[in-house]
């Protein structure tokens, strides 16, 4: 039992760190612009998609490089296109149109490379477990989390090294200052938005290694990212990635005493800290985006 | 925050998007198929093409298209041509489903009524149908209630019932992966029937149930059950899941190496499955309810040509579940000579598809008293590679359907005709 409980503790860290990565890339975009990306998912899914096309040519590593970029430019334009226009108003209406735009993507997805999950190949040498006895622990599994750490990491850098991250906190914090002082504001939230999506792009790919890639993919793996973002406290990335390693913990100890729940267990906890600490447990005080 | 208002009045632009969205919309609407003559006969399929289900879906739809080219080829349904109504039901909103129904039913005048492959929006089909008194024949929805205990006089069902499969599968699964299973079990009513329907069947050859996990439908993770799995010692680890969750799971299992310490098997498998798994996880016993692969049965080769010409792939379960089910709605009006729904219930109870509908071994009857057909079931291995790309399954064992489909009592279905 107690070797059950050890093995499902590291491995809810595993997957947790997974679902920080998409929470991350959520968070990014909600916290500069105010935009609820329901679309998330759909660009995950586009992601994991180009990878696929592009395997063939270039390689798994090749996918893997070239990939989230291609996303990163698509949701670029979808910012420019769309998303920007809706800056000013409530948060309703970009909620809405993305909420559209995930479905518009899922139906593009699905006439371009049909309904029917297609396989995704990955290099053989990360497909097999290390050791027998940790059979979890898979080269490919292990190279996810430090990828995951790796990115976390360079997005630290990027936010508080650079004059761009500077930016980015600073239109966090109070973006009409950061507009008076003279900074480009629009395309700041476009590189921002560019960014996010990178990041959903890169998850995407990775996904697609252990699941069966189809036009959902996306949708099955966003809501564990909202749920992260609560948790964690809106406004903080670090709480964001709390909150993905815990509910990806949650899940783990949950399926070793009561299986069905799994899925609900993270709700219970979403709705246990907007009980009692409503911003979340690295969440800004008063901050309601 | 501020919330800048729409101007009012109509101007260019306004009229531009008017413009693109009537455009939109008539590509939106439902398509049509060979529509001619004076009045055609109507069948409307209330099937999902987005979300979960879309893939088999779509497969069920092209089977339908293809009888309805031949149908209309051979004179049509009572001299008249057939048309195909398509309607996009969603994968899991009953709501949707029903109101699709509905509008198919009342303002197209549909004379039949196909669809679900979600039993539970089959089910709430099933209700709106009866109601209204249209013959409905579900082609792919598998939970045992729709021909069991709410069976109706005007439904009727092309796929297997779960029991059925179990009974198929489970003599071939004690003997090949041991008699100690454990289940990863979808937690919704095809799974629970199914997980059901295995119990009773092991429990007749002598199986012990080492344990099991319901999982969420839609579980993306599989690996704390396959921890939890592997750590009960089973002879075999039974995967239950369907469609992308049976991918996720057996994919997860199969990096894990679980496939060379266990066995991996389950009851129902399909072929759009398989197609979505890398090589190395196409593995295990299961039982598929149609397969292309039937070299000494007449006619399966041309419907396997037929469908490639269209597709460029071979038929699933899934297309023959749609061509069968478009079928027999052809027959049942020609046999009682009448579009009226009684008068072809009472033809189709009873009656055998001919050979070229059947496509396997034994000719596939629709039961009396349960409406539900008793086909064939193909029992075997997943391979990873076969004699052609798309041969990914070695049928060992064809399962008489009467063997496997037990007593009408045993159903539940208590058939009630209207007076």
């Amino acid at each position: 039992m107690t070797q059950l409980l050890l093995f499902n503790v590291f491995n809810g860290l595993i997957v947790g760190a997974f679902y920080a990565l998409m929470a991350l890339g959520l968070s990014l975009i909600l916290n500069l612009s105010g935009v609820i990306n329901f679309a998330h998912g759909g660009f995950l899914a586009l992601g994991a998609y180009i990878a696929y096309t592009l395997i063939p040519y270039v390689g798994f590593w090749g996918g893997l490089a070239i990939a989230p970029f291609a996303t990163a430019a698509v949701g670029i334009v979808v910012e420019w296109a769309l998303i920007r226009r809706l800056y000013g108003r409530d948060p309703l209406y970009s909620l809405l149109l993305t909420f559209g735009l995930a479905y518009i993507f899922e139906d593009v997805l699905r006439a371009i490379w049909g309904a029917q999950s297609v396989p995704y190949p990955i290099p053989p040498e990360l497909s097999t477990p290390l050791s027998s006895q940790f059979f979890f622990l898979t080269g490919y599994r292990l190279f996810m989390v430090g990828l995951a750490a790796l990115v976390v990491l360079a997005l630290f850098l990027i936010l508080n090294r650079t004059r761009l991250g500077m930016r980015i906190r600073a239109g966090t914090a109070d973006l009409e200052t950061v507009s008076v002082l003279g900074i480009n504001v629009r395309i700041l939230r476009t590189l921002n938005f560019g960014l996010g999506i990178y990041l959903a792009g890169l998850a995407g790919v990775l996904a697609a290694g252990m699941l069966g890639l189809q036009p959902t993919i996306g949708t099955s793996l966003i809501m564990p990212s909202f749920v992260a973002i609560i948790v964690g406290g809106l406004g903080s990335l670090p709480g964001t990635l709390l909150g993905g390693l815990l509910i990806g913990l949650a899940a783990g100890i949950t399926a070793v005493f009561f299986p069905s729940a799994t899925e609900a267990v993270m709700y219970v906890m979403m709705g246990l800290v907007l009980l009692v600490r409503p911003r979340g447990l690295l969440g800004e005080e008063g901050r309601v985006s | 925050m501020a919330t800048r208002m729409p101007k009012h009045g109509v101007n260019r632009r306004t009229l531009l998007k008017a413009a693109a969205a009537t455009g939109a919309l008539q590509v939106a609407g439902p398509f049509i198929i060979a529509a001619r003559g004076e009045e055609p006969v109507k069948i409307g399929l209330d099937n999902p093409l987005t979300g979960t289900y879309a893939a088999v879906g779509k497969n069920e739809l092209i089977g339908c298209q293809l009888a309805l080219e031949q149908i209309n080829a051979k004179g049509g349904i009572l001299g008249r041509q057939a048309e195909l109504l398509v309607e996009d039901s969603t994968s899991g909103d009953a709501g949707t489903a029903v109101q699709k129904a509905r509008k198919l039913i009342e303002r197209d005048k549909v004379n039949f009524l196909l669809g679900n492959v979600n039993s539970a929006l089959a089910l709430a089909m099933a209700d709106v149908s009866s109601e209204k008194g249209v013959l409905h024949i579900v082609p792919g929805g598998h939970t045992d209630a729709v021909t069991g205990a709410t069976c109706h006089w005007n439904v009727f069902r092309v796929c297997n019932t779960t029991q059925m499969e179990a009974n198929a599968v489970t003599p071939t699964l004690i003997k090949n992966a041991g008699k100690k299973w454990y289940f990863i079990t979808p937690d919704y009513a095809f799974g629970h029937t199914l997980q059901a329907g295995l119990e009773k069947a092991g429990g007749k050859a002598g199986y012990t149930k080492v344990g099991g996990d319901l999982t969420p439908l839609g579980t993306t993770d599989f690996s704390s059950y396959l921890i939890k799995a592997q750590a009960a010692n089973p002879d075999v680890i039974i995967f239950l899941t369907q469609g992308d969750d049976m991918i996720n799971a057996l994919k997860q299992a199969v990096q894990f190496g679980l496939d060379k310490r266990f066995h991996l098997a389950g009851g129902q498998q399909e072929l759009e499955a398989l197609e979505g798994l890398p090589p190395e996880a196409r593995i295990g016993t299961w039982v598929f309810e149609w397969y292309w692969n039937q070299p000494n049965v007449p006619h399966v080769k041309d419907f396997v040509d037929a469908i490639k010409k269209k597709t460029g792939r071979v038929p699933t379960a899934r297309t023959w579940f749609g061509f069968a089910s478009t079928w027999s709605c052809a027959l049942a009006a020609n046999e009682a000579k009448s579009l009226d729904a009684v008068k072809m219930a009472k033809a189709l109870s009873g009656l055998k598809l001919p050979p070229e509908v059947s496509l396997m071994p034994d000719q596939a009857f629709y039961r009396v008293g349960q409406n539900q057909l008793i086909p064939n079931l193909f029992v075997g291995q997943a391979q990873a590679k076969g004699s052609a790309p798309d041969d990914l399954f070695k049928v060992t064992e064809v399962v008489k359907g009467t063997d496997a489909a037990g007593t009408l009592e045993e159903t539940g279905c208590k058939m009630k005709w209207p007076v």
